[in-house]
């Protein structure tokens, strides 16, 4: 089990309110995997600093999560697959926490 | 020994370092402090203008590149444009 942290980049045109539980449903596979889901922060909507897919703003958020590798694996690959998503970035976050061996 | 010192033209070495805003660890997230390592074209910082430390720069350059992949910080931009 590591600790992750997970930033989206989400379609401005969704509805900030439905962020939260839309992000609810994909950390399901988290979840069920084992996996523990520490926080989920939605900054919010964002201007880009550069336009991604024609996009000049975007809704934020960030998850931390605390699972086995594959399971945010899988959780990257179905948020890629998502059309609302328009990015994604998976990191280790070894500071906050050392790694549990299992 | 005369080779060191003929390099020695600083007016005043060690400018700041600025990492030491009481930051420990530097966030990849922290979009505000990342901002002032970057040049108005968005280029990074030489370690000579910011003086830190080799550990410090490296660990600032990869938060910038992680933040830029994130469209937080802008990519350089070619020339002054107008």
């Amino acid at each position: 089990m590591r600790h992750y942290e997970v930033m989206v980049i989400l379609d401005p045109s969704l509805d900030e309110r439905t962020v939260a539980p839309s992000l609810d449903t994909f950390l399901n596979v988290v979840r069920t995997s084992g996996g523990n889901v520490e926080k989920v922060d939605v900054w919010g909507r964002r201007r880009l600093s550069y336009e991604i897919a024609k996009h000049a703003e975007g809704i934020y958020a960030v998850v931390d999560v605390f699972c086995d590798p594959d399971a945010v694996k899988e959780l990257d690959r179905q948020l890629g697959l998502n059309e609302s998503v328009l990015r994604t970035k998976v990191l280790r976050r070894e500071d906050t926490r050392t790694a549990v061996k299992a | 020994m005369s080779a060191t010192s003929a390099r020695r033209r600083n007016p005043k070495r060690k400018p700041n370092l600025l990492a030491r805003e009481g930051v420990a660890r530097v966030d990849w997230k922290d979009v505000g402090l990342l901002r002032k390592f970057l040049s108005d074209r968005g280029k990074i910082r030489s370690r000579r203008v910011t003086g830190l430390t080799p550990q410090q720069q490296r660990a600032v350059a990869t938060a910038i590149k992680n933040a830029r992949e994130m469209a937080l910080l802008p990519y350089p931009t070619p020339a002054p444009r107008r």
